[in-house]
């Protein structure tokens, strides 16, 4: 179920209750769901992934500092993401780099897989092999899947990151990166094209 | 009639259910006469699934172990030096 369900408000209420009060356990859980996915994000934003990860660190610090004060107007996911973006965009700042959201200048990996006409050049594969279980070149598929993520420019590993991994809301993904939805429907598409390539290059 | 590259670009507007009655139809025709582009629908709706997949929930290490009691260490610092 969504997070915006009746039950799974209730479960959210909980679960923060559970780390303002320090519950170790609670926190652990957290980490795991969202820590690998925060350095994804980050690394998209600072390019250094031992940059992220110190980032990330100081984000969940920052997290449970200020746990108490969340107050339910987003996700608590969406909240958190808020977190690691603030700290990573600081750090940018200080490095010299402005972040920017828009994906201007990215295109998509298609503009030659169709003729003149718009018809496929080469008709596209079965991918009879391509599931999760898979183990290709000493990676499962799922592996496979996240490095061709660290590999998309910022706008769409962020997009890609928030909107297709931890299901974040559009109107959260959009106002946390200042772009409108049609602008985010843009960078979701080019961003699974470019991990469709990577997974096509494994069929 | 649509092209491939048009079916192409409206892929993961079709499977995210974000499509409106008239293009949703559109692609259905095109759909059902062309294997190219029936294959290439798979291929991004099999990338989407294995997208959220891979962000799921990931096994911890020992370095996980010690940065969770490293952050909660900084925590009852905090509370220390506050208090």
């Amino acid at each position: 179920m969504r997070g915006e369900t009746g039950q799974g408000m209730g479960d959210e209420a909980e679960l923060v209750r559970k780390l303002a009060a320090g519950d170790r356990a609670a926190f652990e859980a957290v980490y795991r769901k969202h820590n690998a996915a925060m350095v994804r994000f980050a690394t998209g934003i600072v390019k250094s992934r031992a940059t992220a990860e110190e980032v990330t660190q100081d984000a969940w610090v920052s997290v449970l500092k200020s746990i108490g004060g969340f107050e339910g107007r987003s996700s608590l996911a969406g909240w958190m993401f808020t977190i690691v973006l603030n700290k990573a965009r600081t750090r940018a700042g200080r490095d010299g780099r402005a972040v920017s959201f828009d994906g201007a200048g990215e295109d998509d990996n298609l503009a030659a897989a169709f003729d003149g006409r718009g018809r496929w050049k080469d008709m596209p594969e079965l991918w009879e092999e391509i599931t999760a279980e898979r183990i290709i070149a000493g990676r499962s598929v799922l592996q496979h899947v996240n490095a061709a993520i660290e590999t998309l420019p910022p706008a769409q590993r962020s997009v890609l990151v928030l909107r297709g991994q931890q299901g974040l809301d559009a109107a959260e993904v959009c106002a946390m990166l200042g772009i409108t939805e049609g602008n985010m429907r843009v960078l979701l598409h080019r961003a699974r094209l470019a991990v469709r390539g990577a997974l096509d290059a494994l069929a | 009639m649509l092209s491939c590259k048009e079916v192409a670009q409206r892929a993961s507007a079709m499977i995210d259910g974000e499509l409106g009655a008239w293009d949703t139809l559109q692609m259905r025709m095109h759909l059902a006469m062309c294997k190219g582009c029936e294959r290439f629908i798979g291929q991004v709706r099999v990338t989407r699934d294995l997208t959220k997949a891979a962000g799921e929930a990931e096994d911890l290490h020992d370095v996980d172990d010690l940065r969770i009691s490293a952050i909660l260490s900084q925590l009852h610092d905090g509370k220390q030096q506050g208090g």
